[in-house]
C-alpha cells in the first residue's frame, strides 16, 4: 500500500477564524473514553485533542511514551459519525516526533499485538512538523462514517521516547451514534455511579 | 469496573504445612475471599481463574461476574507439577485480552507460594509488556522456600508493571492466616481508595457502613436507602448554593444569621464527623440536622430534629458495638451540636428560635429519654447514658436561650 505524503502546507497566514472551524473535530471527541497505551502519564492522551489555535502551545501534561519505548497507541472515539478528511500532527523536537503514523478506524479491542499483525487503513511517513504547518489527507472513501479512529505510531525519529503536543482532526461531523450508549448495569445502586448521572432538577416539595 | 485474572500456584510446593491448614487449602480461601470481594464491589467486575503447575496452565474459569462458578471451581483444584509463572502470566494477559466488556479495566492476581523459576530479567521484560497494555498486577507471595530470591525478583517486576500505584506487592509471613494478611492490605483495596467493608459487616455494599441511615437498612432496600442519600446531597448542594445567595443579598440579620447557623452547624459537623469511621454518613446527617434547623424556624424543629437526632446516633452506635463507646460518641456529638445551637443563639433574635427550640428540646429530659429510647443499641435505663444526660441539661441550662 503507498503511503501517502504530506501535502496542503499552510504557506498562507492562518488566521484562527480561517482554518478553526475546518479542524473542529476535537469538539466533537468523546473526552473522556479518550484512551492511550503505552503513555508515561495516564490520562495525558487527552490534552493532545486541542482547537487549531492552541496547536502550538505545549500541552500540560505532555503526551509521552514511555522511556526507551517509542510506540503510542491513541484511540480517539467520536461523539457521532465523523467523515474524517485530515490529520495534523505535531510531534516534539530533538527526534521525539513521530515518523510513521497508521490508522485504523471502528476498533475498539486493539492493543499492541493487534496492531502489529493487522494492517491499517492508512499509514503515512510523517517529516518534522513543529510548527503544525503539514497536514496529511485521508483517503475519504475509507474514512467514511468514522466512529473512532485508533492511531498507531511505532516508531519516531531516534530518541528513547515520543512525543506529541497536538493531534488535529479535520472532517465533517453529523450527530448519531450507531450503537447503544456504554451503560453500567446494576443489580444493586452504586453512589459512585449516581454522581455520574445527570441531575434533573427534581426538586423537593417538602416545606 | 475491573476484569481480574487469578493465577493459582498448584504447585507440589504448596502441599507444605506452613500456613493453616497446607498452603493450598489457605491460598484457596484467599481467592475466594478476593473474588467475592471483587464482584461485590462493583456488579459488573469480572473474575476469573487460572492454574499455574501442571503441564501447561489451564484457564478454569473465563473471567465472570458469577461469583458461584469462581467457587466451584476452586473446589475442583488439585495439586500437581512446578508453577511455570511466565506462560500463566501471558495466558491471562491473553484471557483479558478478550474481555467480553471492554471498557473493564484489567488486572492479574498472581499468588506465588513456590521458588520461582524465571530469571529477574525475563520477570521484568514480562512486566513492561503488561504496563505497555495497561494491566495491573498484584503478587501475593507467601511460603518460605527460596524467599529471599522470590522476593527479589517479585520487587522488580512489581516496580516495572506499576503505572501510578495500581499494582501491589503483598508478601505473606509464615504461620499467619493468608486470607486475613491479605484483608488488610492493598489489594482488597477498590479502585479509588474505598476498603471492601468491615468482615464483622458482613455483605455490604462498597462506601455504606452502618444501616438504618435514613431508618432503611441498605441491604432490604438498597435503591430507597440510595435515593434518600442522594436527595440528602442534592438538599444539601442546594441548601449551600442557597446559603452563599443570602449572603451577597443586602439582608437584614435574618441572613447572617442563617449564615452563620449553617457556619456553626457546619463545624460541630466536622468535629464530629472526625469521630466516626465513616465520616461522609455523620457530616451528611448532621448537616442534614443544622438544615432542618434553619428550614423549620419555630419550634416545630422538633419532628425533623428528631428524625436526623438519632441518626447521627445511630450510625455511631453502629461504629461500635460496646455501649460505653456509643455513649460516648452520642455524648460528644449532642454536645458539639449543643455548643453550635448555643453560639448561634448569641446571634440576633430572627434566627433564635430555632436554637432556642432545639435547646428547649434537649433540654426535656422525658423526650430525650424517649427518643435515645427508640435508638438501636441504646438502653435508656443505662446509668452511664443517665449521668450523660444529666451533665447535659445542665449545659443546656446554662448555655440556651
Amino acid at each position: 500500500m503507498p503511503s501517502y505524503q504530506a501535502c496542503c502546507a499552510h504557506d498562507h497566514d492562518c488566521e484562527a477564524e480561517e482554518c478553526g472551524p475546518a479542524w473542529s473535530l476535537h469538539k466533537h471527541v468523546h473526552l473522556s473514553h479518550v484512551s492511550a497505551l503505552n503513555e508515561a502519564v495516564q490520562g495525558s492522551a487527552v490534552s493532545v485533542l486541542r482547537p487549531w489555535h492552541q496547536r502550538l502551545e505545549p500541552p500540560v501534561p505532555n503526551l509521552d511514551s514511555n522511556d526507551d519505548d517509542p510506540e503510542l497507541l491513541i484511540h480517539i472515539p467520536f461523539d457521532g459519525t465523523v467523515k474524517l478528511k485530515a490529520v495534523c500532527i505535531i510531534g516534539g523536537s530533538d527526534g521525539t516526533a513521530p515518523s510513521e503514523l497508521r490508522a485504523f478506524t471502528n476498533r475498539d479491542d486493539l492493543d499492541f499485538a493487534a496492531v502489529g499483525e493487522l494492517s491499517p487503513v492508512q499509514r503515512w511517513e510523517l517529516q518534522d512538523n513543529s510548527s503544525g504547518q503539514l497536514e496529511y489527507r485521508t483517503q475519504l472513501t475509507k474514512f467514511n462514517g468514522v466512529h473512532s479512529v485508533d492511531l498507531h505510531i511505532p516508531a519516531n525519529f531516534g530518541a528513547g521516547h515520543t512525543r506529541i503536543h497536538f493531534i488535529g482532526l479535520k472532517g465533517e461531523f453529523t450527530q448519531g451514534r450507531r450503537e447503544a450508549v456504554v451503560a453500567v448495569y446494576e443489580t444493586q445502586p452504586m453512589p459512585d455511579t449516581v454522581s455520574k448521572l445527570p441531575t434533573t432538577g427534581f426538586t423537593s416539595d417538602v416545606a | 469496573m475491573e476484569a481480574t485474572v487469578v493465577c493459582v500456584d498448584n504447585s507440589e510446593w504448596t502441599r507444605n504445612g506452613d500456613y493453616a491448614p497446607t498452603r493450598f487449602q489457605a491460598q484457596a480461601d484467599a481467592v475466594n475471599l478476593l473474588a467475592g470481594a471483587k464482584t461485590q464491589a462493583n456488579p459488573e467486575n469480572t473474575v476469573g481463574v487460572l492454574t499455574m503447575a501442571g503441564k501447561t496452565p489451564r484457564v478454569l474459569v473465563t473471567p465472570t461476574p458469577d461469583l458461584g462458578r469462581v467457587l466451584n471451581s476452586m473446589q475442583a483444584l488439585e495439586i500437581e507439577g512446578e508453577a511455570n509463572l511466565s506462560s500463566a502470566v501471558q495466558i491471562a494477559q491473553l484471557a483479558l485480552k478478550h474481555r467480553q466488556n471492554k471498557n473493564q479495566r484489567q488486572r492479574i492476581v498472581l499468588f506465588v507460594g513456590s521458588p520461582i523459576r524465571e530469571d529477574k530479567a525475563t520477570l521484568v521484560k514480562i512486566a513492561k509488556k503488561l504496563k505497555k497494555n495497561n494491566v495491573a498486577v498484584d503478587v501475593v507471595a507467601f511460603g518460605s522456600e527460596g524467599e529471599e530470591a522470590n522476593t527479589e525478583k517479585l520487587e522488580a517486576f512489581r516496580e516495572a508493571v506499576n503505572s501510578g500505584d495500581n499494582s501491589h506487592l503483598v508478601t505473606v509471613p509464615a504461620g499467619t492466616v493468608l486470607s486475613d494478611m491479605l484483608f488488610s492490605s492493598p489489594i482488597f483495596q477498590v479502585e479509588g481508595g474505598a476498603g471492601y467493608g468491615a468482615p464483622a459487616g458482613g455483605a455490604e455494599g462498597g462506601g455504606v457502613s452502618g444501616g438504618y441511615d435514613f431508618g432503611v437498612d441498605p441491604n432490604l432496600d438498597p435503591e430507597l436507602a440510595l435515593a434518600l442519600r442522594v436527595s440528602m446531597e442534592e438538599e444539601r448542594a442546594r441548601q449551600s448554593a442557597a446559603a452563599a445567595a443570602t449572603i451577597e443579598d443586602a439582608g437584614a440579620a435574618g441572613s447572617s444569621a442563617a449564615a452563620a447557623e449553617g457556619a456553626a452547624g457546619a463545624a460541630p459537623v466536622a468535629a464530629a464527623g472526625d469521630e466516626a469511621e465513616a465520616m461522609d454518613e455523620d457530616a451528611l446527617l448532621q448537616q442534614a440536622l443544622a438544615m432542618s434547623m434553619q428550614a423549620d424556624q419555630s419550634g416545630g424543629g422538633k419532628a425533623p430534629a428528631a428524625a436526623p437526632a438519632p441518626a447521627p446516633a445511630a450510625p455511631a452506635a453502629d461504629q461500635d458495638m460496646a455501649l460505653d463507646a456509643a455513649d460516648d460518641e452520642l455524648q460528644r456529638a449532642l454536645q458539639m451540636s449543643m455548643a453550635g445551637e448555643g453560639e448561634a443563639s448569641a446571634a440576633p433574635a430572627a434566627g433564635g428560635g430555632a436554637p432556642g427550640g432545639v435547646a428547649d428540646m434537649l433540654g426535656d429530659s422525658d423526650y430525650l429519654a424517649s427518643v435515645l429510647g427508640s435508638l438501636p443499641g441504646v438502653d435508656p435505663s443505662d446509668p452511664a447514658l443517665q449521668g450523660a444526660l444529666a451533665s447535659l441539661n445542665s449545659g443546656a441550662a446554662g448555655g440556651g436561650s
